[in-house]
This record gives structure tokens, sequence and C-alpha cells, in this order.
């Protein structure tokens, strides 16, 4: 692979005595979209986190971008914040403020993480609401939306930052299945626009459609990953065949 | 009958110039002990023991102590540390001190039921650490803490009562004085706490109107 913008090396993830992320390596190429499957308790959404330092790896070296990390010492504050400003993260909970309007919501963090005026920032929020179809909600407070449209808000959240990559954080989890469906097809346009992306999912669906690479983790480690015909259709591990068949069955 | 209707249409008068005081007090005990409580609420959660102990060991003393006591301290000894004060500014001190250490858990408790989700989407953004309180933490903390601060407004409002032994001219010294010249203590203790009530009932209404607001707007 030539070039990656996200590669991880070596990370080690542990909670006290449990060993939550063993050692996993991993690269990521601009404009990959990425799905990372596996049964809960595997450690893929502690590996995501650690691609901004929500969880902080206990040895590694973590590259996203322009920055080079090496984990086994703590970060600066400065290295934080420019390593959070060049990702953006989609979670399971949306975590919108909810005593800020929409617009406010996705304009504040431009003014204050990118120095935006607050015309600017409201014109990026204005464009990218066109873009998750809900341009009509600028002033509307997150209570009064539904679960799906409070994600797409989230969504343009996360972009109006201009992100090098985005990380999801089991985005439809949360969500009815049509809800859900609102928010993988805005995901599904991201991803046409080659946005890097790494997705922790149980729609496997989606990830069959529009990931190019799936990555099963088990235990803390990747134990299977491949492009999605090969990793959902032809299994190599029992372990992943298991996986597969479990999720198939439930659907 | 009459004649108490009579004796109360007199000393109304008196009794509402020392509600007006009695407002002022607890004015002032909130205008300078509320920010003082803000700022003990973030330094007793605060991630350094040099912030930290300092606001805790404050807090406790604040809320252990009797609002008296603190009254008394003030008033008795910031004179003899060479601070004269007058009776009114010892007083509103002594109550913002105790609206302090009151409000700091109160608010304290506001911010702690902020979303731990909405502060990691605030350092996943690239936020400072600044930035998020300001933004996220207190705005919502404070909100949550509202109902709670009016509560405690009107028992501060009461607490007001204890400035009478420094002899500040609020709503009980006048009815004390009143009593002291007529002997009808409990003729115009009775009219005193008629007018606390007057202040106090419907502003309780008010703060139950508030929490009911605040739970379908943020729930």
């Amino acid at each position: 692979m030539t070039d990656p913008i996200v590669s991880l090396k070596g990370i080690n993830i542990r909670y006290g005595t449990h060993h939550a992320v063993r050692d996993v390596s991993l690269d990521i190429a601009k404009g990959e979209v990425v799905a990372m499957v596996g049964p809960s308790g595997a450690g893929k959404s502690t590996l995501l986190r650690a691609i901004n330092m929500l969880e902080t790896p206990a040895s590694g070296t973590l590259h996203v971008g322009d920055f080079t990390f090496a984990l086994d010492r703590p970060l600066g504050q400065k290295d934080l914040l420019a390593l959070r400003r060049s990702t953006g993260m989609v979670f399971q909970q949306f975590n919108l403020f909810p005593h800020m309007t929409v617009q406010r919501n996705i304009s504040l963090p431009q003014m204050r993480v990118l120095g935006r005026s607050r015309e600017e920032a409201d014109r990026v929020t204005a464009r990218l609401l066109e873009r998750v179809h809900l341009a009509d909600k600028a002033q509307a407070y997150p209570a009064r939306l539904s679960g799906g449209q409070q994600q797409r808000i989230a969504i343009a959240r996360a972009l109006a930052l201009d992100p090098q990559v985005m990380l999801f954080d089991e985005p439809t989890s949360a969500l009815d299945p049509e809800l859900g469906l609102e928010v993988l097809s805005v995901m599904r346009e991201l991803a046409a626009d080659g946005m890097t992306m790494i997705v922790v999912t149980h729609e496997i669906a989606f990830a069959a459609e529009v990931a190019d690479r799936v990555i099963v983790m088990a235990d803390g480690q990747i134990i299977e990953e491949g492009p999605p015909e090969q990793v959902i259709r032809n299994p190599s591990l029992p372990r992943t065949q298991k996986f597969f068949r479990a999720i198939l069955e439930r659907h | 009958m009459t004649d108490l209707l009579t004796n109360w249409a007199d000393w109304l008068p008196q009794l509402l110039k020392g509600l007006g005081i009695s407002l002022q007090l607890t004015g002032f005990a909130l205008a300078l002990g509320l920010p003082l409580g803000l700022v003990l609420a973030l330094a007793s959660s605060a991630r350094g023991p040099a912030l930290r102990w300092p606001a805790i060991a404050l807090v406790e003393i604040g809320r252990g102590a009797p609002a008296l006591v603190v009254l008394q301290m003030v008033y008795y000894g910031l004179p003899s540390a060479g601070l004269n004060l007058s009776a009114f500014l010892s007083g509103a001190i002594a109550l913002a001190l105790t609206t302090a250490a009151y409000t700091s858990e109160i608010l304290r408790a506001g911010i702690n039921a902020v979303p731990q989700g909405e502060v990691e989407a605030g350092q996943a953004l690239g936020m400072t650490r600044q930035d998020i309180l300001r933004f996220v933490v207190i705005p919502q903390g404070v909100i949550f803490a509202v109902p709670a601060l009016m509560g405690f407004a009107i028992l501060i409002f009461q607490a007001t009562a204890l400035t009478f032994t420094i002899a500040i001219p609020e709503l009980l010294a006048r009815a004390y004085r009143i009593g002291a010249a007529t002997y009808l203590y409990l003729d115009v203790l009775i009219l005193a706490g008629l007018v606390y009530l007057a202040v106090t009932i419907p502003f309780g209404w008010l703060v139950n109107r508030a929490a009911r607001r605040l739970g379908s707007h943020l729930g």
C-alpha cells in the first residue's frame, strides 16, 4: 500500500488486567472504506477510539494524515488536538449538544477549532445540511429531531472540520431499521465522494455493498480481513463463518 | 380583631422596608455566592490536587459551619484582622460564603449530570478542555441545576433573618423592634411570617414550573 493515511502499528490497549486490543497493526489507504465487524467485546470500538485517542493505548505507533506518534509516552495537549482535528467521529448515541440549535452544533466547533468566522462557519453548515438533506432543520433543537436526523446532523458536524478520515462507531445501532437506512444512505454518498472511512458496524449488507475491505476482530485481534465478497461470503476461519452465519440468521 | 388589623396596617410599611433589605441581602448573597460556587464546583472536580483539596476544604467548612457562626465570624472576626466592614456588607459576605459552599455542590451535581458522550464529542472534534467546559459542560450543568438553585435561593432568603443578630434592620429585626416597643411580639411576628410567606410561596411555585419546563426541554 502506498502511503497509508491511517497506520496503526503494534497497538495494545489494556483496562487493568483486561487486554482489550492485542498488538494490532493496520494500514488504511486514502479513500478506502473499511468495515470492522465482529462479536461484541472483540475490541472493535476500542481500536477505533484509539485512532483519535479517546482510548489511550499502552504501546504502539499511530499515524494519521501528517501526524505520527509513538504511544509509549503520553501525548502533549497540542499533538492530541492536532490529531483529533484531522479525524471526524460519529458515535452510536449521536452526542449532539442538546442546548444548541442544529446550526450552532455544526458552526461552533468550526469557529472554536478552525477559527472560522461565524459567517463562514454558517455558510459551511448550510452546505453540509444540504448534503445530509436536512437544510430545513438549521434552527431546530436536537430533541425535536428523530434519531436518524440527529445522526445525520452529527455526521455534518464532524465533516464541517474537513477531517482526513471519518470514524463511525456503530452509527446505526441505536436506530430503528428505517431510520438507520437514511443514515446509511448518507454514508454511502460520503464513500462515493472519496472520503476515507472506518466503520464499526453490525450492518453486514452495508459492509458488503460499500466497504472496500472488511476486517473481522475477535478477542482484541484482527482474525481475518479482505474484500467483502471474500470475507463475508467465503470466510476462511470457522470462527468467522460462525459469526456471519449467526448474523445472517438474525436478519 | 380590628385592633390586630389596625396594628398590622400600622406596622406593615416598616416591615416592608425590612423586606427590601432582606431581598437586597439575598440578591448580594446570590450575586457574589453563585459565581464563587461555580468556581468551587469546578475546582473541587479539578484533576490537580493543588486546586481540588483547598476547594473541597472550603466547601466542607462552609457547609459544615452553621450560617449563624459564619455570620458572626465575618462580623466580629474581620475587624480584628484589620478589615472594618459595615454590618450590611458583613452580612452579605457571610451569606455569600454560605451560598458559595452550598451551591457549589448543587452545581457540581448539575455538571456531573452532563452526559460523558457529549464531552467525548467535544474531544473528538478537537475542542480544547476549556472550550468543552465553557460551551458544553457549564451551560448545561447550570441549566440542570436551576431548579435546585432556585430552591436554595428561598433558603438563603430565609437565612437573611439571621442578620438581625448583627443589627441589620431587615424584616425580622424590624419586627423585633416593634415587638419591644409594643410588647405585641406574637402579633408582629405573625405578620412578619406572613410577609416571608408572601415571597417564598409564589417563588416556590415558580421553582416547580422551572423544573417542569426544564424536564420537557432537555429530556
